[in-house]
C-alpha cells in the first residue's frame, strides 16, 4: 500500500476513534448545561425530607429518586431472570449443541435480537392479560416488566455467552479434562473464569439495553407518579419512562431540565452499573490470579 | 525384554476418526519405572495412540477406539474401557503433558493446586503442602516459590512446561505420558527437563513421544516405533 494512502487510511481511524470520544464528551456537556438549573436535592426528592423519603415514610411525587429506584429494580430483576436461561443456553451451544441445533437456535437468537421492543411489550401485555383470567393478582407491574424485558436482553446473554466461551483456545479444555475434571468441573473451574471477561461485557450490555428501554415498560409495568413500588406486582416508575413522558408533554422550563437531568442520571446509573461490574470482574480476577478462589 | 513388570498392556488397538483410520492393531507392553518412547513420522498417530491412553481421546467428538489397555495397579488389571472405570481417576492415574506448555490464565499456585481442588481437597495447607512438594519435584520452587500469585503465563516457555509437569505431578500419577514435552523449547530448558524427566522416573512410568532421536537415546529404555508396528528395546540394560 502506497504511503499517503496508508496516511490517509490512518488519518480517518483516528478521526473516526476521536469523533467518538467526542460525541460523548458533547452528549454529556449537552445533558449536563440542559439539566444545570435543576441540579440539587429538589430534584431527586421534590418536597420531601430526604431522610423520609430514603425510609419510605414519605411518598415523594415530583422528584426522581422513586424513579432512579425503580429503574435499579427492575434492571436487577430483569438480570436475574434471564442471566441462568441466557447463560445456560449460551453455554449448551457453545460446548455440546450439534451444528444443526446451534445453526436453528442461533437463527431464533437474531431474529429475538432485532425484534422491535415494542413487540416485546406487546407480547408481554397479551401474556398479563391471559394470565388475569385465572391469576387475578397478575397485573402491569415490576415483575412482568422484569419479565417482559428479560426476553428482550435474552439474546445478547446467549449470544454474548456463546461468544465468550466459543472463542477460547480449545486446549482450556482439553487441559482441564487430562487433569480429572468433569465437563461440568471444567466448566466451572476453567471457562468460566477464563471467560469472565467477555462475559462481563455481555452482562453490561444487557444491564445497558434493560436500563434504556421504554417500549416494553410502558405496556407492562411503568406508570408516572407512583412513588415506590412495595412489591414485585405494583407498578413503578423509571427513568426511561420520565425522560419520554417528559419531552412529550412538559408544561414548563423546569419540567423540561428535569427530563434533561434524568437522562443525566440514566447516564450515570449505567455508568455505576458498568463500574461496579468492573471492580467485580478486577476482584475476581485478583482472586483468581492468588488462588483464592474455590 | 527387561526384567520389569508391565505397567500397561495395550492389545489390538485401533483408532478411527469417523471413516478414516489412524492406527489398528498396536500391541505393546509398557514396563514401570521406565521411560517408554514412542517415536514414528509425522501424522502416523503418535500423539493419538498417548491420549487413547487415559481415555482423553474419547473427549473429542467422532472418535473410535477399540481394542483392549489394560492398567496395572494394587488390585490387578483394570480395564481402563470398562463401564467401572471412573474416567476422571483413571486421567489422574494416567496424567499427560502436552507438546505445548499450556498453563491456565490463573496463577501458577493455583495452576498447580486446580487438580487437587478438582478432587475435592479443599483444605489450604494439605493444598500447600503438596503444590511445593511438586513444584519441588518439578525443579521449579526455587524460581517461582516467592511469586505464586503471579499469573503463570508470564513464566519462560521451560518454566511453563515444567509448571505443567508439576501440575501433572500433584495428581501423584502412576503413569506420565508426554507429547513432545521440549520440542517448543530452547536447548538450555529442554536440557532441565530431560534431566527431570530421568529423576521422574523413579516415581512413575513414563511414556513420551518425540521426533528427537537424540532425546530418544538418552532418555528411553524402550521405543516403540509406530511406523513399524513393533518395540525395540534401545538400551535393554538400562
Amino acid at each position: 500500500m502506497k504511503a499517503p494512502l496508508r496516511m490517509a487510511i490512518r488519518s480517518a481511524a483516528f478521526a473516526a476513534a476521536l469523533g467518538l470520544f467526542f460525541i460523548v464528551i458533547f452528549l454529556l456537556a449537552a445533558l449536563f448545561v440542559k439539566a444545570l438549573p435543576v441540579l440539587d436535592m429538589r430534584l431527586l426528592f421534590g418536597d420531601t425530607p430526604p431522610m423520609e423519603a430514603i425510609m419510605g415514610v414519605r411518598p415523594v411525587f415530583d422528584g426522581l429518586f422513586p424513579a432512579i429506584c425503580g429503574t435499579l429494580l427492575l434492571v436487577i430483576c430483569a438480570v436475574v431472570l434471564a442471566l441462568p436461561m441466557g447463560m445456560g443456553a449460551g453455554i449448551h451451544l457453545a460446548l455440546s449443541a450439534s451444528p444443526g441445533t446451534r445453526r436453528r437456535i442461533g437463527f431464533c437468537v437474531d431474529l429475538l435480537a432485532g425484534m422491535p421492543s415494542i413487540l416485546i411489550g406487546l407480547l408481554g401485555f397479551s401474556i398479563i392479560l391471559f394470565l388475569y383470567r385465572y391469576f387475578p393478582f397478575i397485573t402491569p407491574g415490576l415483575l412482568p416488566a422484569a419479565a417482559s424485558l428479560a426476553c428482550l436482553i435474552l439474546p445478547y446473554l446467549i449470544r454474548g455467552t456463546w461468544q465468550a466461551i466459543h472463542t477460547l483456545p480449545p486446549e482450556l479444555m482439553r487441559t482441564a479434562l487430562s487433569l480429572g475434571a468433569s465437563p461440568v468441573q471444567a466448566l466451572r473451574h476453567v471457562l468460566l473464569p477464563a471467560a469472565k471477561p467477555g462475559l462481563t461485557g455481555c452482562i453490561l450490555l444487557s444491564v445497558g439495553r434493560a436500563a434504556e428501554d421504554t417500549a416494553v415498560i410502558l405496556l407492562t409495568g411503568t406508570v408516572a407518579a407512583y412513588g415506590l413500588p412495595s412489591g414485585f406486582w405494583d407498578p413503578f416508575e423509571a427513568l426511561p419512562f420520565f425522560i419520554y413522558t417528559t419531552a412529550a408533554e412538559y408544561s414548563s422550563q423546569r419540567e423540561l431540565a428535569m427530563g434533561f437531568a434524568a437522562s443525566l442520571i440514566l447516564v450515570g446509573l449505567c455508568g455505576g452499573l458498568f463500574g461496579l461490574a468492573a471492580l467485580i470482574r478486577r476482584t475476581v480476577q485478583l482472586k483468581i490470579f492468588t488462588g483464592k478462589l474455590s | 525384554m527387561m526384567n520389569q513388570n508391565i505397567k500397561i498392556r495395550i492389545r489390538d488397538l485401533r483408532v478411527a476418526y469417523g471413516k478414516s483410520h489412524v492406527f489398528s492393531g498396536v500391541s505393546l507392553d509398557i514396563p514401570e519405572g521406565a521411560i517408554t518412547a514412542v517415536t514414528g513420522p509425522s501424522g502416523v498417530g503418535k500423539s493419538t495412540f498417548l491420549f487413547s491412553l487415559n481415555r482423553l481421546l474419547e473427549a473429542e467428538s467422532q472418535v473410535r477406539v477399540s481394542g483392549s489397555i489394560l492398567l496395572a495397579g494394587e488390585r490387578g488389571w483394570q480395564d481402563i474401557h470398562a463401564a467401572s472405570t471412573d474416567v476422571y481417576e483413571l486421567r489422574r492415574k494416567v496424567a499427560v503433558v502436552f507438546q505445548n506448555p499450556n498453563p491456565l490464565p490463573m496463577g501458577i499456585f493455583a495452576n498447580v493446586a486446580l487438580p487437587l481442588r478438582l478432587k475435592g481437597i479443599g483444605r489450604k495447607a494439605d493444598l500447600e503442602e503438596r503444590v511445593v512438594r511438586a513444584l519441588k519435584q518439578a525443579h521449579l520452587w526455587e524460581e517461582v516459590g516467592h511469586r505464586l500469585g503471579s499469573d503463570a503465563r508470564t513464566l519462560s516457555g521451560g518454566q511453563q512446561q515444567r509448571l505443567c509437569i508439576a501440575r501433572s505431578l500433584v495428581m501423584q500419577p502412576e503413569v506420565l505420558l508426554l507429547d513432545e514435552p521440549t520440542s517448543s523449547l530452547d536447548a538450555a530448558a529442554e536440557a532441565a527437563i530431560e534431566s527431570l524427566l530421568l529423576d521422574l522416573k523413579r516415581t512413575c512410568t513414563l511414556v513420551l513421544v518425540s521426533h528427537s532421536r537424540r532425546q530418544v537415546e538418552s532418555l528411553a529404555d524402550l521405543e516403540f516405533s509406530m511406523g513399524q508396528r513393533e518395540k525395540k528395546p534401545v538400551f535393554p540394560e538400562c
